[in-house]
């Protein structure tokens, strides 16, 4: 897609390998929708996702989340660690527990221009982000506007 | 349960810590080895048993036996993992050593964690599969992003602070003055630590494990041959695990770590309590880890582990010395390794200007977040 994958580093940032339990996930991503695999028996949320529920055995499928959490809590990253996101320090990443289930949680970046103006358990939503020299989407999170916040 | 026969260590070795070795980590792991046998007074041929941990950053231990002229090793096992292992390779090759796998076995961890590979910081171009692949398009691979993110909940549940992992590094670093091994040596204030540069936020530099090349071996004897041996054995009192696969981002309460099920399970185990412990060897790869584990193991209440550590509770005269070597954050990064030759070299009374006075128990931890273990080790043997 993009013809300029790499950063100042000289390289693409890390990429996700889809895998059989996964591939939904990133399926859904390129059409901007967030799901997460579910229990058919038991009703329970799984991510990282799992083909058999570990709760009850019954088989998992994917299905859509609301993309709503709170933002469980979150670092800012300064040290270029990670070739491909060298430019992009200081960023921030946020553990999200999405509304869903206690205890589901995503990582993802959070967007904003004042990561020190981030609070833990703020409101936030999911929205995506394209993942250079990939067909898919990273979820990233916006925090809520409106007074819930 | 307690470990019934009594099992012992005999000898401990080690190389110097650099930030540039020049040298495989088979001619280390082999220094080390060479070292704890000399120590030991025993030979290669004494050897029937060798186990390391590694992430594909080392040697596997069927070569370094045949570098050190052992033709076979009778029980040997090369685990994949971090610092989680520690524990649970002293506390397996001990349980060799009971079943009558081996007589004696060597534990070693040889890195170039400096200038090799270096654990906080991803390589080039990759591709991540498995849990992680969720994680890879942000870059939330590296270690010490986990235990910052673990810490800045424990900030906004707790209200610790900067100043409180800042009395961490700094207690530690207090301790490594007296220790000639340190690799970090420099009086740090809380002014130097609130100065150091960020990181990955909440951490600070200071926060962070110091990378070295080296390698540490200690030696797990039956009880028959720590008698035998040359040294003064310092016995294994008893040892448990807590391994979760929930992995980083789903482990219930991040304010708490594996410390929180092993520390009860070790307790109940031996029948002794954090108050028995003369010193801890707390696995520190970030300061944090040294927060949580100081109060998963029952050394303070949650919450108030930065006034634990402001008012001398974790040093010298306090109530228990927390990682009189300085630890990973200032002695250097071989894993937790060298906690444990830390442990044998206080329980020995052997510590020069930093013994612990009287030490007769120790704790060493090791791993952090939802996986880890650790032992007790004693001067007299266990009843």
């Amino acid at each position: 897609m993009s013809a300029t994958e790499a950063d100042s580093s000289g390289f693409a940032p890390p990429r996700p390998i889809p895998d059989p339990d996964s591939q939904g996930f990133w399926e859904a991503s390129a059409r901007g929708e967030l799901v997460i695999r579910r229990c058919q028996e038991c009703g329970y949320w799984h991510q990282p996702p799992r083909e058999h529920c570990r709760r009850c055995g019954g088989p998992t499928a994917f299905e859509p989340v609301s993309g709503h959490g709170l933002l469980h809590s979150f670092i800012v990253v300064h040290q270029r660690a990670i070739p491909g996101l060298h430019d992009q320090v200081p960023y921030a990443i946020g553990l999200v527990e999405l509304a869903e289930q206690p205890g589901l949680r995503i990582t993802g970046r959070v967007l904003t221009d004042d990561p020190s103006s981030l609070e833990v358990d703020s409101p936030v939503t999911a929205t995506f982000a394209p993942i250079p020299g990939t067909e898919w989407q990273a979820p990233c999170f916006e925090v809520a506007s409106g007074d819930a916040g | 349960m307690t470990l019934r026969a009594p099992v012992a260590i005999s000898g401990i070795g080690r190389t110097a810590y650099t930030r540039k070795s020049g040298r495989t980590t088979l001619a280390q792991a082999v220094e080390a080895c060479r070292g704890a046998l000399d120590d030991a007074g025993f030979s290669p041929d004494d050897v029937g048993g060798m186990i390391t941990f590694q992430v594909q950053d080392s040697v596997r231990p069927m070569t370094v036996a045949h570098a050190l002229g052992i033709d076979d090793l009778s029980w040997s096992a090369d685990l994949n993992g971090g610092g989680n292992l520690v524990a649970t390779c002293v506390s397996s090759a001990a349980a060799a050593v009971r079943d009558g796998l081996c007589e004696a076995a060597l534990v070693y961890r040889s890195l170039n964690g400096r200038s090799g590979k270096r654990l906080g910081m991803a390589a080039e171009g990759i591709e991540v599969d498995g849990d992680f692949q969720f994680d890879a398009p942000h870059g939330y691979i590296v270690p010490p992003m986990w235990f910052a993110m673990w810490a800045r909940r424990h900030q906004a549940v707790y209200g610790s602070t900067s100043e409180d992992l800042g009395a961490i590094a700094i207690n530690q670093r207090a301790h490594a003055l007296r220790n000639p091994h340190a690799i970090a040596r420099e009086p740090l204030t809380l002014d130097d630590y609130l100065a150091g540069r960020w990181v990955f936020e909440p951490f600070r530099v200071y926060d962070c494990t110091y990378e070295v090349d080296g390698a540490v071996a200690i030696l797990v004897t039956s009880e028959q041959m720590a008698r035998s041996a040359r040294t003064d054995p310092v016995w294994l009192a008893g040892a448990a695990d807590g391994h979760s696969g929930v992995g980083w981002n789903n482990w219930e309460d991040l304010t708490r770590m594996y410390g929180s099920v092993a520390g009860p399970r070790l307790w109940k185990r031996t029948g002794l309590s954090p108050a028995d412990m003369d010193f801890a060897c707390l696995y520190d790869c970030f300061t944090y880890t040294v927060m949580a584990s100081t109060a998963d193991f029952g050394f303070c209440e949650k919450g108030e582990e930065g006034d634990f550590f402001r008012e001398g509770r974790g040093t010298y005269g306090g109530d228990v010395v927390i990682n009189p070597h300085g630890g990973l954050l200032s002695e250097g990064y071989i894993h937790g390794l060298n906690h444990h030759y830390e442990a044998v070299q206080q329980l020995r009374h052997a510590a020069g200007e930093r013994q612990v006075s009287d030490a007769e128990l120790g704790l060493v931890s090791s791993g952090g977040g939802p996986a880890g273990g650790a032992v007790i080790y004693s001067r007299e043997e266990p009843r």
